[in-house]
């Protein structure tokens, strides 16, 4: 199922897919397409979301956050 | 240290060579720094920037080296100030070498810099920091074969326990220029010269 | 040959695959605490925690200790006598400037440039900014930083700035000076214009703090409290006023490590060298210049033009103006001499806030002079409006709480 990265429950993992805005920044930081994640936290008040991509611990706005697309329910 | 650099090198240029430390910020650069110029080194401002980088200098086997710890980078398309300075100083040194420093536990993020810059054709030498936090969490660089691969030397080093910083020293005079289209024929598994570097025990400096 | 940047991550991944290797591993103590202190629920707890430890460890060790226990009985019992008696002719201007009252018992009233300039750079702020300095790279080396950075995100980014504005901040309680070098980590102009902004307003710097607790140690919190609200307020004023870009935060969030003693002593002596070589001559001669001021006439000048303006509109008694004024080069012993005005705690509470939402001292306007011109002079200009505003709101309250 595809879904914003920002609707991604805590502990679960998924798979990037899309990322609908600029993508270098992002890839640099170790987040790129077909990349797993596991969803860390997310901070109140619409702050950062935390990420893990493998060895990769990653915090980034939540607004980017809805901007990537993933895909739950593979075992990738 | 005087003596060895007078008898060692009597025909060489005293003014050494500039080596530029860059890498992912938080891959230990600044340790790994600390550990090879010991207690001599500067502070300075980039000219016409807010930002401060460090450099000292150090003597290995009779040459002098200035080394400089560029500010921490992610890529070779700047995102801030710091990274704008790590670019000017590649543009600005061109008879560098370049000592690409990598966090072994997160080698991917550190090796699309190393290949920006090995694609400038500058001379490199690549250091696999943070060995320790590697083997703790049970990750393991096969340190000949990206070797092998990059046709550079590669140094595996733990900079807070001065592991390997010896031999990154040592192995300083071997950075080359690393073939960066052989690189991508090595990865196609095209490898021509596998002969040759199987005949010198792979060292990748010779 | 250069590749695209697709073709690039391509390689990595190529050559990640063929020697990287990833084992099973049993998570470390490290990987647990690393959760725990980035996670809302715990970790918000844990910030407040560690930011009061530190705060405990500035008043005890930079304040009692060093400051009360030792600088001040050093310097009001040996140095100030000493200097006293050995300088010629008391009634000189160069035993004012340099020397200062003759009469005064402590090195907060003398006021000359070997006196109180010296006790307050080396007495006062170098114990505070050391703590600073320890702190910052004790964050920095251990890896907590980042993750006090993603917590304060979810305020600081409604304000214009992002969470790794936690680091000029907590430097600008230690010294202006570096902290204003400090917002280089923020990335857009507008970013860095708020920052400075905000850190020559509201946040007081060690000498500051170290003066406050030491005339006025119970109005601390007051005043503090003061200063968050306006940081804040402002922060989101300035943020919806100032064009340009507020990127959000995207951060690396490294694993913890144990700092290594060396490189922490290292990095803490460096830092401190920079200050005593950029921050301390400008206190000596931001002293010597208010004094000078003094001599020609031109703070009795200003104190008698401004006057109604403070009384009227900021609720403050008519003494406090002289050492407001003073308070354009010298924040910290406008404090000291205010203490010993009779006032009632509203008008403490309103003029020290006043002082030190100010303007900063020469050093920082240097430094801040340093990242640009056109900055700096939009700058003074929020700062006059701010100072406006703010003591008039101040005042406001005061009039609605019945206490002005």
């Amino acid at each position: 199922m595809l879904i914003k990265l920002s609707d991604l429950p805590f502990g679960e993992r998924a798979v990037v897919r899309e990322i609908r805005t600029s993508a270098h920044d992002l890839n640099c930081m170790g987040l790129r397409i077909g990349k797993e994640l596991k969803m860390v936290t997310k901070q109140p008040i619409k702050g950062p979301v935390v990420v893990l991509l493998g060895e990769l611990e990653i915090a980034m706005g939540l607004e980017t956050a809805e901007l990537i697309v993933v895909e739950t329910g593979t075992d990738a | 240290m005087t003596e060895e650099k007078a008898k060692g090198n009597a025909d060489l240029p005293e003014k050494g060579t500039t080596v530029l430390m860059l890498g992912n910020p938080n891959v230990g650069k600044s340790a790994l720094f600390n550990r090879m110029t010991g207690a001599n080194a500067i502070v300075s401002n980039y000219p016409g920037t807010t930002v401060d980088f460090t450099s000292g200098t150090f003597i290995e086997g009779g040459h002098t080296y200035t080394i400089i710890d560029v500010p921490g980078t992610y890529s070779l398309e700047p995102r801030d100030a710091a990274e704008e300075v790590a670019v000017r100083m590649l543009r600005d040194s061109p008879d560098a070498t370049v000592m690409i420093v990598l966090d072994a536990t997160k080698t991917d993020r550190g090796l699309y810099v190393a290949l920006e810059v090995m694609e400038r054709g500058m001379p490199c030498i690549v250091a696999v920091n943070m060995m320790d936090a590697a083997h703790e969490k049970k990750i393991t660089v096969d340190i000949a074969e990206l070797q092998r691969i990059l046709g550079v030397p590669v140094v595996s080093t733990t900079a807070t326990s001065g592991e390997g910083v010896r031999d990154l020293a040592e192995m300083l005079r071997k950075a080359k220029v690393a073939d960066i289209g052989a690189i991508a024929q090595r990865l196609r598994g095209e490898e021509q010269e596998r002969e040759s570097v199987r005949g010198c025990g792979g060292c990748g400096g010779c | 040959m250069v590749f695209s940047s697709d073709a690039r991550w391509e390689m990595v991944d190529a050559i990640t695959r063929q020697t990287v290797t990833y084992g099973t591993y049993k998570h470390t103590l490290g990987d647990v605490l690393g959760d725990l202190t980035v996670k809302p629920l715990t970790g918000i707890p844990v910030a407040f925690a560690a930011l009061y430890a530190f705060w405990s460890v500035f008043t005890s060790f930079a304040g009692t200790l060093m400051t009360d226990g030792f600088m001040v009985k050093f310097f009001d019992g040996f140095w100030l006598p000493w200097m006293q008696s050995v300088w010629p002719d008391p009634a000189s201007w160069h035993y004012f400037l340099f020397v200062g009252n003759p009469a005064a018992d402590t090195c907060f009233e003398a006021f000359g440039m070997l006196t109180s300039g010296l006790f307050v750079s080396i007495g006062v702020v170098l114990p505070a900014v050391l703590v600073f300095y320890l702190m910052m790279t004790l964050l920095e080396d251990s890896g907590y930083l980042p993750r006090l950075a993603v917590l304060m995100d979810s305020v600081l980014h409604r304000i214009g700035l992002h969470g790794y504005a936690i680091v000029p901040i907590i430097l600008g309680l230690g010294c202006n000076v570096p902290a204003v070098t400090a917002t280089r980590i923020l990335e857009t102009k507008k970013q860095r214009f708020i920052m400075m902004t905000l850190l020559a307003l509201f946040i007081p710097c060690g000498a500051q703090l170290g003066i406050m607790m030491s005339v006025l140690p119970d109005l601390v919190g007051i005043v503090m409290l003061c200063l968050i609200v306006g940081f804040c307020i402002f922060g989101f004023v300035l943020n919806k006023v100032i064009p340009g870009e507020n990127p959000e935060i995207l951060v690396d969030v490294p694993r913890y490590h144990w700092p290594v003693k060396e490189y922490v002593a290292k990095k803490l002596w460096n830092r401190t060298k920079g200050f005593l070589k950029e921050a301390v001559p400008f206190v000596l001669f931001g002293i010597l210049v208010v004094n000078l001021l003094y001599l020609g006439g031109v703070i009795q000048g200003l104190a008698n033009l401004l006057e109604p303006v403070f009384v009227t509109w900021f609720g403050v008694p008519k003494e406090t103006v002289g050492p407001l004024i003073a308070a354009f080069l010298r924040k910290d012993l406008a404090i000291a001499q205010l203490s010993t005005i009779p006032m009632t705690t509203y008008q403490m509470v309103a003029s020290v806030v006043l002082v030190t939402i100010y303007f900063p001292c020469v050093a920082t306007f240097v430094v801040m002079l340093r990242e640009g011109w056109k900055e700096l002079i939009a700058a003074i200009v929020v700062l006059f409006v701010v100072v406006f505003i703010y003591g008039g709101i101040i005042h406001g309250i005061g009039i609605l709480l019945g206490v002005a």
